[in-house]
């Protein structure tokens, strides 16, 4: 539904994209994180063709963006960070507007099922300067839908929101997914990227990571153990003397000791543990979070932006 | 046509909610109408010469008329988009770039060129009562040609001056301000008129017409350069 290929825009001297290879499934909800100006406004811009690739290639929706932008436009629902509105004017006359604009066949009807939907409809008569942010955002999701896109870009679409409101959206765009749509994310929010994505992007200017959050954290992992221990001693991680161990610390309530091979060497492990008198209470992959993944991706490329 | 439509429709029930900006373009052509009917009251029992004079002048309060009008109208269009931050959801749309263009264009030309002539009908009949008949000499093709000529070119003319300033700016008043020397070509023949070196002729309004042409198309070069997504997204303030 979208595919990038070796996507690139410079702005002068800058290069804000580059070289950016990837693609999103109907249905798939897919997470573009990296830090500010990494490149993921300009990204969505690009494949909203908005703004025109320097080179590379990109379809959205089955639609060249280079050859048909107006038909890629039609295509794709769009979420900016800051979700603007006519103020003065209704939230059923900002809605009725755009629904005209991207020729809607009956834009009342499409209107009031989208206002409906997210819970505004009781205050479609009144101007949008009186709603709240997490209203705004809510009604900023049903301008994003409501010539039913294939493909949505939303962009922090929680940010700034109170706990709940931050929620409903979440929910929200959990159900855009059932419904076979696409949906890029570009978020700081790491919890949320992990809980509504299937698969997660991470920018710096060039992709620096794609896969499902739980292939990240396994990856970035590597073959660490975290073993518990009731009596943590440093001489624990000195004394394992094990060839297959590479390297062992030790961590508030145990050690945490990479391997080689977690399946074959844990056995081993444990038993040169229980020699040195270690008194084990749990053996577990050591997984990182997607924090750590993030920040480790991240603050590993500080040279690439 | 369709989306045009739309925009344009959009842009008029935005204006209307925003009384300093419809009042601001009402209150003109109704204060440069009073000023052109006064005018012509003090001519009662004048020689038919004399009114004629005071006619020509009266005529340029028209030709001020279009280009002040939509310097409000233009200038609320652009920056309005700004403040609110409606351009990019705008710009992601099926419009073309001609189209948001033109839609901003029209909100702005089309009341100026209708006020302008709206109120220069009422002056007219005004005068007609007030002098009991319009002098000679007044309508003639030079006065007809300033107003359904003249009129709508510097209409075209205040409204891309405007555009152009308001898309460089954030500051609606610095735009207001900017957008008022739209008006200073307007004064040249206001100048030659009042002090009398001339009356309304043919020459004059041919040689305005062809200078507001060429201004018109260079501004229209400009301001479409202007309205493209890349730019309106990376350049405008």
């Amino acid at each position: 539904m979208i595919h990038a290929e070796e996507l690139t825009r410079r702005f002068g001297d800058r290069t804000a994209v580059d070289a950016l290879t990837l693609d999103a499934r109907e249905g798939e909800i897919l997470g573009l994180l990296g830090p500010n100006g990494a490149g993921k406004t300009t990204t969505v811009r690009m494949l909203a063709c908005l703004l025109a690739p320097t080179s590379g290639r990109a379809s959205v929706a089955g639609h060249d963006i280079r050859e048909a932008a107006p038909q890629v436009r039609g295509s794709v629902g769009i979420l900016t960070e800051s979700p603007g509105f006519y103020k003065r004017l209704t939230l059923e006359r900002n809605l009725r507007f755009f629904a005209e604009l991207y020729g809607v066949p009956a834009p009342r009807e499409a209107v009031q099922r989208y206002l409906k939907r997210l819970g505004l409809w009781e205050r479609r008569a009144e101007a949008v300067a009186t709603l709240s942010k997490g209203l705004r955002q809510r009604l900023a999701l049903a301008r994003a839908l409501v010539h039913e896109p294939k493909v949505l870009f939303l962009d922090e679409p929680t940010s700034g929101l109170d706990p709940e409101s931050a929620r409903d959206v979440r929910q929200f765009i959990g159900e855009l997914a059932s419904e076979r749509r696409t949906v890029l994310l570009c978020t700081h929010n790491l919890a949320e990227a992990e809980e509504l994505c299937a698969r997660i992007a991470v920018l710096r200017t060039r992709l620096l990571a794609l896969d499902r959050p739980d292939e990240l954290k396994r990856r970035m992992s590597g073959s660490r153990v975290a073993i518990g221990l009731r009596n943590p001693r440093s001489e624990f991680a000195t004394a394992l003397g094990l060839p297959f161990v590479r390297t062992a610390e030790l961590v508030h309530d145990g050690l945490s000791v990479e391997v080689a091979d977690p399946e074959r060497d844990v056995p081993a492990l444990v038993r040169r543990l229980v020699e040195l008198g270690a008194e084990i209470r749990s053996v577990a992959r050591d997984e990182r979070t997607l924090e750590d993944v993030y920040l480790e991706l991240v603050g590993g490329d500080d040279g690439a932006a | 046509m369709g989306r045009l439509r739309v925009l344009v429709a959009k842009e008029w029930e935005e204006l209307r909610k925003i009384k300093m900006v419809l009042y601001g373009a009402l209150f003109l052509p109704l204060l440069m109408g009073g000023l052109a009917g006064f005018m012509v009251w003090q001519g009662q029992g004048l020689p038919p010469e004399a009114q004629a004079a005071l006619f020509n002048t009266a005529l340029m309060y028209f030709l001020i008329l279009p280009v002040m009008i939509p310097v409000t109208l233009a200038v609320y269009s652009i920056v309005g988009e700004k403040e609110q931050g409606t351009l990019e959801p705008l710009l992601a749309t099926p419009l073309t770039d001609w189209e948001i263009f033109v839609g901003k264009a029209l909100v702005a030309v089309l009341p100026a060129i209708g006020l302008t002539w709206a109120v220069f009908g009422l002056f007219l009949a005004a005068a007609h009562i007030i002098l009991d008949g319009i002098p000679p000499g007044v309508l003639t093709l030079p006065w007809l040609l300033s107003i359904f000529v003249l009129s709508p070119l510097l209409a075209v003319f205040g409204v891309l001056v405007s555009m152009l300033i308001s898309s460089r700016t954030s500051d609606p008043r610095a735009a207001y301000q900017f957008s008022g020397l739209a008006v200073v070509p307007t004064l040249i023949p206001l100048i030659v008129y009042s002090v009398q070196l001339t009356a309304v002729n043919f020459l004059l309004v041919i040689l305005e017409g062809g200078i507001l042409v060429l201004l018109d198309g260079l501004f229209l070069y400009l301001a479409v350069k202007l309205f493209r997504r890349e730019e309106i997204l990376t350049r405008w303030k």
